[in-house]
């Protein structure tokens, strides 16, 4: 745990300092872990407000330390899944709709090093929220909790309040889902490799 | 040799999911909270407090309202009651009408029996 559980009582009495302690320790774990979850930079911050505002109002019902690390992950996959919600049919042109050859100019209008790079990261974070896209909202939190996060099945449990193997099983549907389209979506081996490697 | 075929074809497929996976976590780097991060969170915080104020003084509005709304039909029955007979139904009846009714006579009956 990144703070005591003294700290978290003193939030708890309305101490501002307290919790700006508590926002200050986190905030960059919730910041990444949003940030592979909803697979939009930009608002990423907002999201991540949202989680520490439904903490700040939701502080007084915690009783054990324990329990603060997987409830503020339930807030922040709750805060995600919301959003996930309200921007499931928002209209994007991204690098995943483009065609091979205007992937190709804007690879080479892109010029140097950093922004190939960029380019790169984008075209990863398209290709897996188009494969993820498969799967409900719910369940592309949840693999990516337990894929990309790494979190143990034990972690999970804590957060969802499931049992472990009905956990497995949905990790297990929803990751066939997203293997069944990945040929779909990622077409040649060369296009999706994320490190450009071809096969 | 079939199915050979579509195993292999389904284990790449695994591991490339793996590897765009492991990908993902360097292509979503956490980023750095801008200056705002933290006032954003108080400016939030004090809009849900405002809210949370404006609906709370409409809901003592409405309580007192319903309050003296209780009141005023109280006493507006209690004073109906008032002036009304107080009495059982059977009772007012009975009052309203035995001025107008005769007095029984027994021996009536019998003259009309004798007849």
């Amino acid at each position: 745990m990144l703070v005591d559980f003294e700290l978290i009582q003193n939030a708890q009495r309305g101490d501002a300092a307290a919790f700006n302690q508590i926002v200050s320790a986190y905030r960059r774990r919730i910041l990444g872990t949003i940030s592979r979850l909803i697979g939009r930079p930009e608002d990423v911050e907002d999201v991540a407000q949202e989680v520490f505002i439904r903490l700040f109002y939701s502080l007084e019902q915690l009783r054990t330390a324990e329990v603060f690390e997987p409830w503020l992950y339930r807030l922040t996959v709750n805060a995600s899944y919301d959003y996930l919600r309200k921007n499931r049919r928002r209209q994007e042109s991204r690098m995943a709709d483009l065609s091979e050859q205007q992937v190709m100019m804007a690879d080479a209008a892109a010029g140097s090093r950093a922004q190939s790079d960029d380019f790169e990261r984008r075209r990863v974070r398209d290709t897996v929220a188009d494969l993820l896209s498969s799967v409900s909202e719910e369940d592309r939190i949840l693999l990516t909790l337990k894929e990309v996060e790494g979190l143990s099945l034990k972690e999970l449990e804590r957060i969802y309040h499931v049992n472990e193997n009905a956990l497995k099983v949905r990790l297990f549907r929803a990751r066939q889902r997203v293997l069944k389209n990945m040929k779909e979506v990622t077409g040649s081996p060369a296009k999706t490799a994320p490190t450009g490697e071809a096969e | 040799m079939m199915s050979d075929r579509l195993m292999a074809d389904w284990d790449e497929r695994e591991s490339r999911l793996d590897e765009l996976f492991r990908a993902y976590v360097d292509a979503c780097p956490a980023p750095e909270p801008g200056a705002n991060f933290m006032p954003g969170i108080w400016a939030g915080i004090e809009a849900r407090e405002a809210s949370r104020n404006i609906f709370g003084r409409m809901a003592k509005t409405l309580v007192t309202a319903a309050l003296a709304t209780s009141v005023i039909l109280m006493l507006l029955v209690s004073i109906d009651s008032d002036r009304g007979f107080s009495g059982t139904f059977v009772q007012a009846l009975t009052a309203d009408n035995v001025s107008q009714l005769e007095p029984f006579h027994l021996d009536r009956i019998s003259e009309m029996e004798q007849q």
